[in-house]
């Protein structure tokens, strides 16, 4: 009973906020997406015209295409990678705050330095192009080119985001029983072996959280592509998230991007629950 | 207040906040949801007498650099009006239409806001401004014709315009000399042909087509829509040719494809000298000094470029008044006030920018400069001398943000893709007209 009251109490305030800032905010953009609100006019119902009018707008389409390349190529890389730098950077050796922590860095850097930076970066006489240059290879057009844009974002998430995720592989690491790896070391498990067999059976609730948030993250990614591309070239770079932002705040469509927001909502949710199939959250299988 | 309103602001607010917090924005501001959108809200004229009254302010990134400026012109609008006060907020040039928009959803916007055209039309086109031909009749001939007209959207304006940008010419002496060049190009198709020269002799890019082709076309006498902004009236064998001409330029490699698709910034070419010529509002020259100074140095300013049309294309900042306003007349006299011929020249002298009055553009302030050594004030005589011939290009309809993007977009497309510049405007006209009968 006393724990129970201090949880209610400690709870109380988040839950509110939760309330407040989400759930009341998402129930209600739920309705309006069955609405043609505007902000300046009444609110008209419209029932399921802009769900249609999404399915039909290849402008969604072509975003959702954009978002899913982003992902693919995104996510798959921040899941895996990080496992084999956490697995480098829990190893007791000199200096390994130092790597922990150049690793760590690009998190603390803001989104829109990190895209204004990577935009410099990635200019046609940019430094990138420039060390190709020294290598005698062809300037690449980063962010000029449809085919190369997605691809120059998900470089920069992965840069930004590897750090962050190799932290939630660290503290999984630390829960991972030592007596595991001294048993497999007596059977004459090798290096590879201890990992595969016992580190990433351990860690599969870490790497299930990891691929559920890197999945939201990759598909609410907007700020990047609107600092450094606005969604060009040729809307190349418009995401789902971009395309709800500019019919919300520039063609002030409320209704159809709080559906496009629904949609997006129902692709992610069909991934998560996807995702928790295929990753056992239970290792022991109990 | 009904209780249908109230759901609906609640609703409302409660969506911006959604997806403020999915797009990871800061709502920068809001108001409280008492008032019904479209409605005026009690709150305001609470406890005020008809000789109390107080009137909101909304400006667009000049505080707190003009905070004496505009702080005299409202003190001495509370002067000449006993009893009124005038609030005044200042907003980030990227947080101003988020602001506007927390604002109507909650019934609360300001009486007097400044806005770009763009922003500008949709509100009109979405019935939520006054028309100032009707409220402002009175001062309407005062303002260059061509500029009063970037209120326009179908048979009324509104908005008060308040100051202006022109262009003139920024060019880099040296490079041209290097060219073997010793005057600027004073047209379009006299700078193609100093372009070809320049890049094949030093390397630079001389024109630059920028990313917002829907202003350019005018200035070659090609209008997107017909005047009432009811059809497209892109489509002309004119237009055809033009395009036809850009893509062979483009196909040259004449054009700097980051400066195209809005990823490089021409100040920073022309800082470092990659690019020759730069046609802008004078009041960005000085960025170049800031960047290079040597590069200014060697600079100089010359009329901006005419093409067949011989009109000029004016960036406008407009005074509007919500139709939900508390005090639509006060806020009409107010925009009227700060920006007459008296407050608009002392703002011009201040901050390097145009006035949309007819009778301040006549001072002395504006008819000298021609011999100046600085590039920036040369060229803000050159400006001053082209109100007479500027518009806004912005087109008159709600969906005029959404034309102007598909425009460009299907031009970068005929460039980047190599598609066909007949075929491509073919699809836009068929494009432009679906948008504007939305």
């Amino acid at each position: 009973m006393y724990k129970t009251r201090h949880a209610v109490f400690f709870l109380i305030v988040p839950v509110l906020l939760f309330m407040v800032f989400i759930l009341l905010p998402a129930i209600s953009a739920f309705f309006l997406s069955f609405t043609s609100y505007n902000i300046f006019d009444p609110i008209e119902w419209v029932w399921f015209d802009n769900y249609k009018e999404a399915l039909q707008d290849s402008d969604f389409w072509n975003a959702l295409g954009n978002t899913v390349l982003f992902w693919v190529l995104a996510t798959p890389t921040l899941v895996i990678m990080p496992i084999f730098v956490a697995v480098l950077a829990n190893q007791k050796v000199r200096g390994i705050r130092v790597f922990r922590l150049i690793f760590y860095f690009p998190v603390l850097v803001s989104v829109v330095v990190t895209a204004i930076l990577w935009r410099w970066m990635f200019n046609l006489d940019g430094i990138l192009n420039y060390f190709l240059s020294v290598f005698n290879l062809p300037a690449v057009e980063w962010l000029t080119s449809p085919e190369m844009v997605i691809p120059s974002m998900a470089l920069v998430t992965i840069w930004s985001g590897f750090g962050y995720y190799t932290l939630f592989y660290l503290a999984g690491l630390q829960t991972v029983p030592k007596d595991l790896y001294e048993a497999a070391e007596l059977d004459g498990a090798g290096f590879f072996k201890k990992h595969l067999y016992i580190t990433i059976p351990m860690l599969r609730p870490v790497i299930f959280f990891v691929s559920v948030i890197s999945t939201m993250g990759a598909f609410k990614e907007f700020t990047l592509m609107l600092t450094m591309t606005n969604g060009g070239p040729l809307d190349a770079s418009t995401t789902v998230v971009l395309l709800v932002f500019k019919e919300a705040f520039q063609g002030l469509n409320m209704g159809y991007a709080s559906a496009v927001s629904f949609l997006l909502f129902l692709f992610i949710l069909v991934l998560t629950l996807i995702n928790e199939k295929f990753i056992d959250r239970n290792p022991s299988g109990d | 207040m009904t209780r249908k309103s109230n759901v609906q602001n609640i609703m409302g607010f409660a969506l911006l906040m959604f997806i403020m917090f999915l797009t990871g924005c800061s709502s920068g501001g809001s108001g409280t949801s008492d008032g019904a959108a479209g409605e005026p809200t009690e709150d305001a004229a609470q406890g005020e007498t008809q000789e109390e009254r107080t009137i909101e302010f909304m400006t667009i990134s000049l505080s707190p650099t003009f905070d004496e400026y505009i702080n005299g012109v409202i003190d001495a609008f509370e002067a000449e009006n006993e009893g009124v006060t005038v609030e005044w907020k200042d907003a980030p040039y990227d947080q101003i239409e988020q602001l506007v928009m927390t604002s109507a959803s909650s019934g609360d916007l300001p009486d007097v806001i400044n806005l770009n055209t763009l922003f500008l039309k949709k509100l009109a086109g979405l019935g939520a401004l006054v028309n100032m031909d009707e409220a402002a009749a009175d001062v309407k001939d005062d303002y260059f014709e061509g500029i009063w007209q970037s209120g326009d959207i179908g048979d009324g304006n509104f908005a008060i315009p308040w100051y202006v940008s022109t262009s003139g010419l920024l060019y880099n002496e040296k490079l041209l000399q290097e060219a073997g060049f010793d005057t600027p190009p004073s047209t379009f198709e006299e700078a193609w042909e100093y372009s070809e020269v320049i890049y094949e002799k030093t390397g630079a890019y001389g024109m630059v087509i920028a990313p917002n082709l829907h202003t350019q076309m005018p200035l070659h006498g090609i209008p997107i829509v017909s005047e009432d902004g009811t059809e497209a009236t892109i489509n002309t064998p004119e237009a055809v040719e033009l395009w036809t001409t850009l893509k062979e330029k483009y196909d040259q490699g004449l054009v700097h494809k980051g400066i195209l698709l809005d990823q490089a910034k021409v100040p920073e070419l022309y800082a470092q000298e990659k690019v020759a010529f730069w046609t802008t509002g004078p009041q960005l020259f000085r960025q170049v000094n800031d960047l290079a100074p040597e590069v200014y140095e060697n600079s100089n300013s010359a009329p901006a470029l005419v093409g067949e049309a011989e009109v000029q294309n004016a960036s406008i900042m407009n005074l509007a008044v919500p139709k939900q306003s508390e005090h639509v007349d006060l806020a009409v006299d107010f925009a009227a006030f700060i920006t007459n011929s008296e407050h608009q020249l002392a703002f011009s002298e201040e901050a390097n920018i145009l006035p949309s009055v007819k009778e301040a553009a006549e001072a002395e302030h504006f008819t000298q400069g021609e011999d100046s050594d600085d590039p920036a004030v040369k060229g803000n005589f050159f400006a001053a001398q082209q109100l007479e011939l500027a518009q806004d290009f912005t087109i008159p309809h709600e969906n005029a943000g959404e034309i102007a993007e598909v425009v460009n977009k299907t031009f970068q497309g005929v460039l980047i893709n190599d598609g066909d510049p007949k075929q491509a405007l073919a699809d836009l006209e068929t494009q432009i007209n679906s948008l504007l009968q939305e």
